[in-house]
This record gives structure tokens, C-alpha cells and sequence, in this order.
């Protein structure tokens, strides 16, 4: 079952922004699903009409299977939710607050007293539990929040921007903690841009820009969509040899390289395995006989792929425009539609959801 | 229930530490015992001593006070109560129950705690000249229009996002209505008239028909604002 499935989810401002652009998200249950994208991208606002916060301009959005709205607070007694930023009563204390929360969930007070204590030091707020919330730092709210969040033991955690604010230890707290509530049957949404927090704990992560999920999957083909092609390596010795005999290692214009100093990064287009490459630019450094200081095959690999993959996205906007309009003339149902084929994973509006489509999006792959 | 509840009780601490009830209720106090004590050595008539405190004291101050808790409710909020309140398992309606009754009852319950013990020893020390039933509907009368004020606070703290603006547009409003309603003939319906006419409504002098369309007016200007309220509040995006 979907935990949370949007279809054509669009939020347009007053006429003048729009935030989600026909929107397709599928989340199912167990996972911990990253939703990366820059500022602005529409991560908080798929949030905040995924609660019901917010009434979505078109498309619908379901959560466990029901459609979600303001007056559903049966389905929020399922979520826990941690906004970026978090803004509480400031005169409240943590414990205070706490117990509000879990009289607003309709906990039995002893309950809520003991669950309160658990994640007051759970979230390293112990000390801190009788003061005022005025003289907080944001990180301090966002462990509160996140204690917040976990009162009612949600099935459904979404976390936006949870390592926001914190410093690096609270950070490698959070991420430890989500780790631990991850599983048992408990799904967990993560908005984030740091790209690093995604790959320590999301099974699954979903690209977004301009409103839109560009690329949907699971984290194990990302890794693999990220070491797909790249290959740094640095030498020294006779380095144009080895720069002039880049362009052959595979067919003519499968190869691109950039040179720095005496690190070259070689972007290879074709379909062969990323071992058949490295095997030939080995081969290639034998070859030239340079003497090989350095080689990686996957640096920054997910936030490599990260920006390819907003880069793509940007340059096949006009395509992707154009391949909509004509589905939409040839009463065919347009690339937002589940089962586009070929369009697949990079087709803006399409989610490519679980690994089918994932492969169609890789970078070197064109589909558009 | 629970929820609206824990929203009730959160929200009625919040305004017991509000400075604004800090300030009115000894701005309330104080002029009442002097008045109480004017009225007693001067043997003032009782229905005058009280309409004077109502229309001089105790309705301008408690219009800032409550213009100042209710419109800022909602709009002065908006960000804790999308975080920390309406993002858990709590419904739109449950919410704004809770904000009419904390913000309503409150201004209602500080009414009431200065207006009993201050009509009751202006009418034992003063000159008596009240009617007991021209009392209570003159009382009434005067917590429906501090209702009114509250409700029609509200509605605007649901519509605008400003605090101060919501207080200022409340407040001209109120003041501007009198002028209109003066225009088109309806002066009966001016907070101002129905002040005015605290006096011979004391001592029992007015109208019943007078009485009861004031009431029927204003009763029904609180109900409309407080639907609007739900209305607007259930539709706005957080």
C-alpha cells in the first residue's frame, strides 16, 4: 500500500508562483524516503498540503490510502511532523510543550509524561526541559520538534530539513536517531538539499525542482546512476599522451573528459559497465606509460548525479513541454501518466517509481 | 473534544500571562472604586454612576483589550499554529471553537468580575433608582457588544495577516459604523446610541421593542462573524 501517493499535485500562489507542478510522489510503507531539491523547489509546500496545512490548486493527494485534508485530523494522529525551522510557543517550556501535544494527541497523561521524558533525553534536551523556549537556538527547536514529532510513535514521520540549524554533533544525533525509527513498519519522508544526510539513511529518494519530481527511486540505483560514467584520475609524467588518446577509449563522441592541473575526469556516454571503462583507462595509463597518483570512481558521486540531474532537466525543459502538448493533442494521456514507456524516469512529470522506470533516466541515456 | 480541550486551556494560559490583561483589569478597578465612592459620599444616582463607568471606562478600554486578544488570535499566531498546533491531529473546527470560547469567555469573564461587585455597590451606596430588570438587560446589552467586538476581531484575525492593521481596521470600523449608520437612518444600531441609552435602559425607561432589536442586531452580527470566522478559516491555507 502507498503510504502517500499524490497524482498531478499543483500548488499555484495567488496566481503568480507555482510551487508544484502536476506532482506524481508514491511513498510506500517501510521506506525513508528522501525528497531532495534547492530552496524552493516545493518540498515544504508538498509537505504542508500532504498535512492538510495547505488545500492543493489542482490534483490530489492521498495519505494511507484517504484523500487528506484540514479536517482529517485522523490521519495527522497517524503523521509525525517536523517543520524546517520550527516556530513553538516561546513562553513553553520543552516539557510543557509536550505535554500540550500529547493532550492535543488525546495521550493519557501518565503516558505523555513518560514518553516526554524518553524523548526530552532522546533528543539531549534534558537539561534544558524546564526553560523557557525563548532563549532557544534553532537547533535546540528542531530536537524539540523532532520530539514532538515522535509523542504519538507516528507510522508516518516527515521530517523537513531535521539537520537544519544543528551543529555537528546534534546532526549525527539526528541522523543516528533516524536511523534507529526507521523500519518496524514506520515510514519516514525526509526533506533535505544535504546531500550526504540522504545517503546515510533514505532507502529511496526523490528529486524535485521547480515543482516537479524529476527522478524517483530507490538510493541503491541513484549510487548506481552517480558511478555510472565518471572516472577521475590523477597522473603524472607524459600527460598529453594520455590527453590525446582520452577520445578513443570508447566510440567517438562517447567520451568527454575535463582536465585539472594533472587530474583528468572522464565522462564516458556509452552503455558499457563502469568496470569495462575503468579497465580500458587502466589499460590507457599503461599504456602512455603516466605514472597513476590517484583514481576514484565515485567522489561527490550523489550529489554528482544530483545536479546532472537537475542540469538535465533544465536542458530538456522545452522538449518535455512539447512532448506534453502533443500527447495532450493526440488524446493520448500525457508524460504525467503512469506508463509512458520510454519517457520514463526523465520525463518531468512522470515518477519513476521503485526501480522500473529509474534505469531510463540514467545520464548518457537520453529518453526525451 | 480533547484537542479542543488542551487548545482551551493552552490558549486561556496564554492570555492570564498577557500583558494586555495585566494592564485592563487595574485600568478597569481602579476608576470603578473611585466611582464607587464619588457616587457614595455624593449620593449620585446608581443608573447614571453605572452607564457613565460603561460608556467612559469600561467599554473604550475593554474595546482596545479585546480588539487586541481577538484580532491578533489567529493572524499574530500563524506560524506556531501551523508548526506546533494544526499540523497534529487536530481539525480546523475543533481549533477555532476553542480560540471563540478562550478569546470570547475571557473578555466575558473579566466583564464580569469587575461589572458584579461594581454594580452591586454602586446600587447598595449610591441614590437607588435601578430597575433589577432594566439592569440586567443594560449589563447584557453591554457584554453582547464587547461579543460582537470580539467575534468581529476574530473574523478579521482569520483574513488578515497583520496584527496591528487587523487592531487599527477593528477599531475604525467600530468607530466609522456610527457615522454610516447615522447616514442611513439606523442610529439605534451605533455602539454609540445603544450607550447613550444605558442610562433610562438602568432604570427601566426603555422600550422593550428598543431593547430586544438591539439585541436581535447585535446578537446576530456576532452569530454571522463567527460563522465567517469558520468559514474563512477552514478554507485559508497555513
Amino acid at each position: 500500500m502507498h503510504v502517500v501517493n499524490t497524482h498531478d499535485l499543483t500548488k499555484i500562489y495567488d496566481n503568480r508562483y507555482i510551487a508544484l507542478n502536476a506532482l506524481n510522489m508514491r511513498v510506500e510503507k517501510g521506506q525513508v524516503y528522501g525528497l531532495v531539491g534547492p530552496n524552493g523547489a516545493g518540498k515544504s509546500t508538498t509537505f504542508r498540503i500532504l498535512l492538510g496545512l495547505q488545500k492543493p490548486t489542482a490534483g490530489s493527494i492521498q495519505v494511507f490510502g484517504e484523500a487528506m485534508g484540514a479536517e482529517r485530523a485522523d490521519l495527522r494522529r497517524r503523521i509525525g511532523y517536523l517543520p524546517t525551522n520550527p516556530t513553538f510557543p516561546k513562553s513553553m517550556t520543552p516539557i510543557a510543550f509536550l505535554q500540550f501535544v500529547g493532550s492535543v494527541l488525546g495521550m493519557p497523561r501518565d503516558r505523555a509524561k513518560i514518553q516526554l521524558s524518553r524523548l526530552l533525553q532522546a533528543v539531549d534536551l534534558t537539561n534544558a526541559a524546564s526553560q523557557p523556549m525563548k532563549g532557544f537556538s534553532t537547533g535546540m527547536l528542531t530536537r524539540l520538534g523532532i520530539a514532538a514529532a515522535l509523542m504519538n510513535d507516528p507510522e508516518l514521520l516527515i521530517l523537513d530539513e531535521p539537520t537544519s540549524g544543528l551543529d555537528p554533533a546534534g546532526r549525527k544525533q539526528t541522523i543516528e536517531l533516524i536511523r534507529e525509527l526507521s523500519g518496524r513498519d514506520r515510514t519516514i519522508i525526509i526533506a533535505t538539499h544535504i546531500l550526504t544526510d540522504v545517503e546515510r539513511v533514505c532507502t529511496d529518494v526523490g528529486i524535485i525542482s521547480a515543482g516537479r519530481l524529476i527522478y524517483s527511486g530507490p538510493m541503491a540505483d541513484m549510487r548506481r546512476l552517480a558511478r555510472q560514467g565518471t572516472i577521475a584520475v590523477e597522473i603524472e609524467g607524459n600527460t598529453s599522451a594520455f590527453e590525446q588518446e582520452i577520445t578513443t577509449l570508447d566510440e567517438f563522441g562517447s567520451v568527454r573528459y575535463e582536465r585539472l592541473g594533472s587530474e583528468f575526469r572522464i565522462t564516458f556516454l556509452g552503455t558499457r559497465s563502469l568496470t569495462d571503462y575503468l579497465q580500458r583507462v587502466l589499460q590507457l595509463i599503461d599504456r602512455t606509460g603516466v605514472e597513476l597518483l590517484h583514481i576514484d570512481t565515485g567522489s561527490d558521486e550523489i550529489e554528482e548525479a544530483f545536479l546532472r540531474r537537475l542540469e538535465d532537466d533544465r536542458t530538456r525543459g522545452f522538449l518535455r513541454a512539447a512532448a506534453w502538448a502533443a500527447a495532450l493533442d493526440g488524446g493520448v494521456d500525457g508524460p504525467g501518466s503512469s506508463g509512458s514507456g520510454a519517457n520514463g524516469g526523465t520525463n518531468g512529470n512522470t515518477t519513476a517509481r521503485t526501480g522500473e522506470n529509474a534505469d531510463a533516466g540514467i545520464p548518457g541515456h537520453p529518453s526525451v | 473534544m480533547q484537542a479542543f480541550l488542551a487548545i482551551l486551556r493552552y490558549d486561556s494560559s496564554q492570555l492570564l500571562r498577557s500583558w494586555v490583561t495585566r494592564l485592563w483589569l487595574p485600568l478597569l478597578v481602579m476608576p470603578a472604586l473611585f466611582l464607587v465612592v464619588v457616587a457614595a459620599n455624593e449620593e449620585e444616582l446608581a443608573s447614571e454612576t453605572l452607564a457613565a463607568y460603561v460608556a467612559a471606562v469600561l467599554m473604550p478600554l475593554s474595546a482596545l483589550a479585546v480588539a487586541v486578544l481577538t484580532a491578533g488570535a489567529i493572524a499574530g499566531e500563524a506560524q506556531i499554529i501551523a508548526d506546533g498546533i494544526l499540523s497534529r491531529s487536530v481539525t480546523r473546527t475543533e481549533f477555532v471553537s476553542a480560540k471563540i470560547v478562550a478569546r470570547l469567555g475571557f473578555a466575558l469573564i473579566v466583564f464580569t468580575l469587575v461589572m458584579v461587585p461594581f454594580t452591586y455597590l454602586v446600587v447598595r451606596y449610591a441614590a437607588a433608582d435601578v430597575s433589577y430588570g432594566g439592569l440586567i438587560v443594560a449589563l447584557f446589552t453591554a457584554a453582547l457588544l464587547l461579543t460582537f467586538l470580539g467575534a468581529l476581531g476574530l473574523t478579521l484575525s482569520t483574513v488578515m495577516t497583520n496584527v496591528l492593521v487587523s487592531v487599527l481596521v477593528l477599531l475604525v470600523t467600530v468607530l466609522a459604523s456610527g457615522l454610516v449608520l447615522q447616514f442611513l437612518g439606523l442610529r439605534w444600531m451605533s455602539t454609540t446610541a445603544v450607550l447613550t441609552e444605558l442610562a433610562p435602559t438602568i432604570r427601566g425607561e426603555t422600550p422593550a421593542w428598543d431593547l430586544f432589536r438591539v439585541v436581535f442586531v447585535f446578537a446576530g452580527l456576532t452569530a454571522v462573524s463567527i460563522m465567517t470566522t469558520f468559514s474563512v478559516f477552514r478554507a485559508r491555507d497555513l
